[in-house]
């Protein structure tokens, strides 16, 4: 018989708290809350601005924040798609090269991870110029890789030998082989990955703006410190997270619809 | 001795598989199987018997050209394993179910058939009609993780049967079960074998299922291993579980228990 599902442990929860979009607006309405409460108590509005402030800060020039955002929400995406993809062709390279060239690309790697982000990210933007998106896709694109590459590797070399040798057994290319087995087997840890990749490739964004750019969220955080405008460092930083979080969601979706009987899988053990 | 009941037994048309001479040295140094000499007829079923470390597992895996061996020549209807392998002779059965956790039931019986090519109209009626060979039909919607121990090996077994080899190994495919699901799987796959008429070739510790299930049963012995003796087992088919219980079973068994006591085969028990 088919082992019957088990019923997750059942804690009671509030009838309020049924469903993920119910969960998220009082998530948003207590956090914030607490917030404004606790920033007009406090008293400092150039220190810790109040929500309602902020909120007041981006009506000043709606307009102009959305372009900023919408300019550094490229760049997380071009980059963050650039990324992962290298990631994943290289890390089908490096098990296709005969060992000791895998060994020593490996060293490059790492070598190239261990010099520290910013150097490199400034580099970038010497390179690539100040202007446009391009540098800061590129530097996006070079979290993106290294928050990646490991994982991916890893999930590919991880395959149960068993199956490798079924497909021994049935005379399989090396592109079936990845097909078949490699890729689903490691798609939960590449789901895993990709999340920690999202946020790389939106702290890769800012990063490269704070070094060059003349527009996008990073810029504006610059600029408004500048002028000693907080409220407008906390509004870029807000509309920073709320990208962040279109692209998760974009990826948990995907995982549910690609990774679903994983998911399922691991709650019923 | 051996060789004399071994030409006896084999059918008239020639050999289906042909073991000479096999060794197999591991890099280790350890001596596998030293020497091997077994002649296959088509439609036998062939259990290989003895302890850890006997070397048939080995054995089966040379067949299988999932490893090569030191010196010697094997022949499956002809062809080198190598060539049998790419030409997906046979259908091998691990001790592991080794099903694909992302595929259903279904999915799974389904995979050979896709990697080699078969017209996609084909694939799942002749996947649908192995879970039921199996007796699995109502689950192909299941995933692997939801059956049983005892119901995975039988998808592994409908998914090797699937694309229609002629030649089958399984390599203790009911070894990580209870006695009562292995008796009913014993049961099951010796009916599979006389509706398929495919050649089996079975590796397993135990006596009782080896007497069971084969025409005749390779007795090896290890240290190192090798190939003691080949008895032949002239139980009338179709059998049931009453077979068990007849004194000419019993007679088998105990050839076998004192061909492994001859060789040592007692000695290096888990």
């Amino acid at each position: 018989m088919a082992r019957a599902i088990r019923p997750t442990p059942s804690k009671p929860t509030p009838a309020l708290l049924q469903g993920e979009g119910m969960r998220w607006l009082v998530f948003a309405v207590v956090s914030l809350g607490v917030w404004e409460l606790g920033a007009r108590l406090y008293n400092a509005p150039f220190l810790l601005p109040t929500p309602s402030r902020i909120l007041q800060e981006f009506l000043k020039t709606p307009n102009l924040v959305l372009q900023n955002a919408w300019v550094t929400a490229q760049e997380i995406v071009l980059g963050f798609v650039l990324g992962a993809l290298i990631a994943h062709l290289a890390a089908v390279l490096l098990i296709v090269l005969p060992k000791w060239l895998e060994d020593f690309i490996f060293r490059l790697v790492s070598t190239l991870n261990s010099i520290p982000f910013v150097a490199l990210a400034s580099l970038v933007v010497v390179w690539l110029g100040v202007n446009g998106i391009g540098s800061k896709v590129a530097i996006a694109g070079l979290y993106t890789f290294f928050a990646l590459v490991y994982f991916v590797h890893k999930g590919l070399v991880s395959t149960d030998t068993g199956k490798e040798e079924l497909l021994t057994s049935y005379n399989v290319s090396f592109a079936q082989r990845v097909r078949f087995l490699k890729l689903p087997s490691a798609l939960p840890i590449i789901f895993t990955s990709l999340k920690g990749g999202a946020m790389a490739a939106v702290n890769g964004a800012i990063v490269g703006e704070l070094f060059g750019a003349f527009q996008g969220l990073g810029f504006m955080i610059l600029d408004s410190r500048y002028v000693g405008n907080t409220a407008r460092v906390f509004l870029a930083a807000v509309c920073c997270t709320l990208v962040g979080w279109l692209l998760l969601g974009l990826l948990t979706a995907l995982e549910r619809r690609w990774v679903g009987w994983h998911l399922e899988m691991t709650r019923q053990r | 001795m051996t060789e004399s009941q071994v030409k006896a037994k084999s059918t008239p048309t020639g050999s289906l598989v042909s073991v000479q001479n096999v060794s197999m040295v591991f890099a280790t140094g350890t001596v596998a199987l030293k020497e091997a000499n077994l002649e296959i007829g088509a439609g036998e079923f062939i259990s290989l018997i003895g302890p850890s470390g006997c070397g048939k597992t080995t054995l089966l895996r040379l067949l299988a050209d999932l490893i090569q061996p030191t010196s010697g020549a094997i022949r499956i209807g002809g062809k080198t394993p190598e060539e049998a392998r790419k030409s997906r002779a046979y259908g091998y059965v691990f001790q592991a179910p080794t099903l694909m956790e992302w595929r259903t039931v279904l999915q799974n019986v389904m995979l050979p058939l896709e990697v080699m090519n078969f017209p996609a109209h084909e694939r799942r009626p002749r996947a649908e009609k192995m879970l039921g060979l199996v007796g699995l039909e109502k689950f192909a919607r299941s995933y692997p993780w939801q059956l049983s121990g005892g119901m995975q090996q039988r998808v592994s077994i409908a998914r090797a049967l699937a694309f229609d080899p002629q030649l089958l190994f399984m390599d203790e495919p009911f070894g990580a079960l209870d006695e009562i699901t292995r008796e009913n799987l014993n049961l099951e796959l010796l009916r599979l074998w006389r509706e398929t008429g495919k050649t089996i070739i079975f590796v397993t510790h135990s006596i009782p299922e080896a007497v069971f299930l084969s025409t005749r049963i390779v007795v090896m012995t290890p240290r190192p291993g090798k190939i003691e003796t080949v008895i032949p087992v002239d139980l009338p088919q179709p059998r049931d579980f009453e077979t068990r219980e007849t004194p000419q079973f019993f007679e088998i068994a105990t050839q076998v228990r004192e061909a492994l006591r001859k060789g040592h085969g007692f000695e290096v028990q888990e």
